[in-house]
């Protein structure tokens, strides 16, 4: 097929597509539905997602999975909210710090995981999903299973200050998609990452060293992960170790509903952006125009599998398991 | 596959060990008039003690197992010599879990539990009572299931019926609503019991509010996270006309205040369920009007002091009135007006319960 309906423009096109369609759909059953307000609500539910699923994009295109976000996200959260309380509890003081140091331990984390999946030659999901129980299980032994409140006005602000209409908690978001668009396309690592997933013994044979690469990729998506843990707690103002509850599925369905291919090497941060943006339109949406919830659940697990459906190149894969 | 032989060979036995027991005891009953008392298995000395319930990560579990390890330590023993048994919402693991303790123990054991499911209540107390042991179980049991059908092993059972309190919130809620309007509730997960018990205590009360309408009810899984979404796109379904917010649960609440917060609406009246620590400072700041304590603690404590007293002999459930052996938790309604002498006798310092006193605080017998 060649011209504006070949494959690769499908693949390119269809999860905007789909997209706007459900936009459609549900600003015709409720027109409230498309209006600024709500758009900010949308914009509001899916920023930590974003950040989330950004980082675990990097993985994908490696053609590696990493499902220790929750685990994550939940320590990185209780890290915070604890430093944070301890340099005195506000952002006008030396709680800022925290910040950056949520960071680091989202880095660390991730390169626990990368080392742990490397070097002992253990497979990505589960070297990741084992770590992830670590992480939940940490984060519970450093609570105690209680919940950890943030009332700083000046951390609130992220919610609570809007400009035009949306908190700024959005624009700290799409920061972080831009550096995220910066290193997957303008960076030799990020070019890495596609190298890897394209064809990890072609890369190799190229003298690229993969090992590293992929080590590096893990900690990229620690830190995003802590980005969206930092954004979990500034939206509910609450750390405990369920934080991280339910990323793993937001996540990994939103970075495959947008097109990235599970195969690696064809994707990126835009698609998760535009995959995010349906998991979580259609979460308000259901809601919206009063349909039950288990209908949007099931709604979403039908559009996974459009999706890896429509990404799968089958004539390049002979077996699959 | 040897061992899956092994497996329905041994619970064949079990079954048979308890039928073979269910038949002594009916015959030691008779005898018992004849006899006096104790005919049945002698008290066990130095029971172990132990709990099994979902996880700990989980605020509400993580109250009632603290207060399993207070009643150890008031034994003059460490928190850490109670047994956990995790079935992160397994039936399967939970029963195989206490069967491997029985072994372990040999019988010698003092169990509270919650069964996961009311269908895995049933396996679970026959085969603690087969093996001599001593069970209290909250939370999940059929209604064909009685603690008085297996003499003294299956000591006692507690819930709670969440409907009257959840009705007396709805109250509150309806009232500061002025009788008019609008009301949304965000429950838990659908089919939980105390998900539905909460929505109809809230119907319950509106029968007598005829200008409150119920614009949805939608499940929030108990989950913070997901409330907060929930909430944000009722504020888009309906806008203005929401007045007032029913929530299943305080961690509910929280996404529910926050979802407002982020709006700049900070006068909403807002009413929860579980009277945990964070809610009832919510209440007093008049951000929550009224949420109900179950006191999950005392709860976690006193199940393992029934279990543990029965073994040992210091009292004898057979001769106890139905009500004591299944009975209604307790539930305590928070309000702003007492919300800070509440947190004064509950929260503040957990009380020195008296884990002798089994029934004190209960809310009399289950009835069916």
């Amino acid at each position: 097929m060649t011209g504006v309906l070949n494959r690769d423009a499908l693949l390119k096109w269809a999860p905007l597509i789909v997209l706007l369609l459900l936009m459609l759909f549900f600003t015709v059953l409720e027109p409230r539905f498309f209006s600024v307000r709500n758009f900010a609500r949308i914009a509001i539910s899916a920023a930590p997602a974003l950040m989330v699923a950004v980082g675990v994009t990097f993985i994908i295109l490696m053609g590696s999975i990493d499902l220790s976000m929750e685990g994550a996200v939940s320590v990185c959260a209780v890290v915070f909210a604890f430093v944070f309380l301890w340099l005195g509890g506000s952002l006008g003081g030396w709680g800022w710090l925290a910040m950056p140091l949520t960071l680091v331990v989202g880095a660390v984390m991730g390169l626990v995981n990368g080392a742990i999946h490397v070097r002992l030659r253990i497979p990505s999901f589960m070297a990741s999903l084992a770590l992830g129980f670590v992480g939940t299980g940490l984060a519970m032994l450093m609570t105690g299973g209680d919940r950890i409140r943030i009332e700083d006005e000046t951390f609130r602000a992220l919610l609570t200050t809007r400009w035009f209409n949306f908190p700024v908690m959005i624009y700290v978001a799409g920061l972080f998609l831009l550096l995220g668009w910066f290193i997957q396309s303008r960076t030799a690592l990020g070019r890495n990452f596609y190298a890897v997933g394209g064809g990890e013994d072609l890369a190799h044979g190229s003298g690229l060293d993969v090992a590293r690469v992929r080590i590096m990729g893990f900690m990229l998506a620690g830190v995003f992960y802590a980005v969206g843990a930092l954004m979990a707690v500034a939206r509910i103002g609450i750390a405990e170790t369920a934080t991280g509850t339910g990323f793993m599925f937001t996540s990994i369905t939103s970075v495959v509903v947008g097109g990235t291919a599970l195969w690696g090497g064809t994707g990126g941060v835009w698609n998760t952006l535009v995959g995010v943006l349906i998991v979580n339109v259609i979460g308000n949406g259901m809601v919206v125009i009063g349909l039950p919830g288990y209908v949007q659940d099931g709604v979403l697990g039908l559009l996974v599998i459009v999706a890896v459906v429509l990404s799968t190149d089958r004539s390049a894969v002979s077996v699959v398991k | 596959m040897s061992f899956i032989k092994d497996h329905i060979e041994r619970a064949t036995l079990d079954r048979r060990n308890f039928l073979f027991a269910s038949a002594a005891g009916l015959g030691g009953l008779a005898a018992g008039g004849m006899f006096g008392p104790g005919m049945a298995r002698a008290a066990l000395t130095d029971p172990t003690i132990a709990w099994s319930y979902r996880n700990r990560t989980n605020p509400y579990w993580n109250e009632i197992v603290s207060g399993g390890e207070a009643f150890v330590q008031s034994l003059g023993m460490p928190a850490d010599a109670m047994t956990h048994l995790i079935n992160e919402g397994s039936s399967e693991k939970s029963l195989a879990d206490v069967k491997a303790l029985l072994a372990k123990t040999g019988g010698n054991l003092a169990l509270a539990i919650d069964t996961n499911d009311a269908p895995n209540c049933r396996p679970v107390v026959e085969a603690v009572a087969a093996a001599g042991g001593y069970v209290s179980t909250i939370w999940n049991k059929t209604d064909d299931l009685h603690p008085r059908d297996f003499g003294d092993n299956y000591v006692s059972h507690m819930t709670w019926s969440d409907l009257k309190p959840a009705e007396e919130t709805a109250r509150i809620l309806l009232e500061a609503m002025g009788g008019k309007g609008g009301v949304v509730h965000l429950g838990g997960i659908a089919s939980n019991n105390p998900a539905i018990e909460r929505l109809q205590g809230l119907r319950n009360a509106l029968v007598d509010y005829p200008d409150v309408e119920l614009l949805a009810a939608e499940p929030a899984d108990w989950d913070t996270q997901k409330a907060n979404q929930v909430m944000s796109a009722f504020l888009t379904r309906f806008g203005d006309e929401i007045t007032g917010v029913h929530c299943a649960n305080d961690t509910i609440a929280y996404g529910v205040l926050e979802a407002l917060r982020a709006e700049g609406i900070e006068d909403m009246p807002i009413v929860s369920y579980d009277g945990n620590p964070q809610a009832v400072q919510l209440v007093a700041e008049k951000k929550i009007l009224a949420t109900v304590f179950t006191n999950p603690y005392w709860g976690g404590g006193i199940s393992a002091a029934l279990a543990y007293y029965a073994a040992t002999g210091a009292f004898k459930p057979s001769e106890e009135p139905d009500e004591h052996r299944e009975f209604y938790g307790p539930s305590i309604l928070v309000t702003p007006e007492d919300a800070a002498e509440f947190k004064a006798t509950y929260l503040d310092s957990a009380p020195d319960y008296d884990w002798t006193d089994f029934w004190g605080p209960t809310n009399g017998g289950i009835t069916y």
